[in-house]
């Protein structure tokens, strides 16, 4: 139901996603979230196209953890941020943090080996029902996607909407 | 609207990119020599000298410069037929609106091109034609590579 991925990069770190649909505490679950008493980065799922997308993110929030040169002040919230075209922090978790109103969230954990995380004690703050990640293409909102990324008409002839988001997503800092 | 690998991660604690892995792609260079060896219809040479020439086209009407284009800058994606190509290696890349730049871009190429392959003088011929007919500013390109050309080394 949930995928577990171990970062190429940081092999000790593995990178679980886990999706919730008909969600219903939405406001609370954000609450939590900034006051950092839930585990895992609250994502808002319709602006995600592919679970590589936050393993590009979680690569660049680990790494830059790890010399200590995040922009925000916690791995979760720079895994947001890295999800984000721009350099606005703020902007970042409005558009790819959840709403007040969301029904879908998608929630990201990064766990180090030695670490043991309950999953089941995150999913049961979750006033929802969790779902495979093959669900992910159906929240999907490719027109927002395209708008946020300003992916171009001439790019989606010769490439996937994953691969100029990704582009956009690694190279933010040299623009 | 140019093919190229994709950036997945920038280090700049090791000055490293990582970029996507094209899976079995060959160069142009490794297809062209294989083409020739097997003796076989190379007609098909010709047509991706036409997709050549347009990629460069676009390449140039976006004011990028390659700055080392060779046959082996060049992949082809598989299948191999298909000739779906893609950019590589930026390492000398930079961004022009001189037609003096595009010329010697070109002319890079051609001179790479003639040196590794023999026989290969229609394959440029066409990869021209085809640039001159997809790029909107070609007009001056060419005649700056005529010029590079006479003046016989950059």
């Amino acid at each position: 139901m949930d995928l577990t991925h171990r970062l190429g990069l940081f092999p000790d770190c593995s990178v679980t996603l886990l999706l919730f649909n008909r969600v219903k505490n939405a406001a609370a679950l954000r609450k939590k979230a900034m006051e950092g008493s839930i585990e895992g980065a609250l994502i808002n799922p319709a602006m995600i196209v592919d679970p590589f997308q936050i393993l590009v993110a979680a690569n660049k929030a680990v790494h830059l953890h790890k010399i200590g040169k995040m922009k925000t002040r916690s791995l979760y919230a720079e895994i947001i941020f890295s999800l984000s075209p721009n350099n606005n922090i703020s902007d970042a978790f409005k558009k790819f943090g959840i709403s007040d109103g969301d029904t879908a969230v998608l929630i990201v954990l990064v766990v180090d080996r030695e670490k043991n995380v309950n999953l089941e004690d995150i999913a049961s703050q979750v006033e929802g029902q969790q779902v495979s990640l093959d669900e992910l293409p159906q929240l999907t909102d490719t027109a927002k996607v395209k708008k946020m990324y300003k992916v171009t008409p001439q790019e989606e002839e010769i490439s996937t909407l994953l691969d100029s988001i990704v582009c956009r997503m690694s190279t933010k800092d040299v623009l | 609207g140019i093919s190229a690998p994709v950036v997945y991660f920038v280090d700049y604690v090791t000055n490293s990119i990582y970029l996507e892995d094209i899976v079995d792609s060959i160069t142009v260079q490794d297809h062209i020599y294989s083409v020739q060896r097997s003796g076989n219809d190379s007609s098909n040479l010709l047509t991706l000298a036409e997709k050549m020439g347009e990629l460069l086209a676009r390449m140039h009407d976006e004011d990028l410069i390659h700055g080392d284009l060779t046959t082996s800058n060049i992949l082809i994606r598989p299948p191999t037929e298909k000739l779906d190509l893609v950019l590589i290696d930026f390492g000398l890349s930079f961004i022009s609106g001189l037609p003096e730049d595009k010329g010697v871009d070109l002319y890079v190429l051609e001179k790479a091109f003639l040196s590794t392959h023999p026989d290969t003088e229609m394959m440029f011929k066409t990869l021209l034609k085809t640039y001159a007919a997809t790029s909107k500013k070609s007009g001056p390109v060419i005649k700056k590579l005529d010029e590079v050309r006479l003046r016989g080394r950059k």
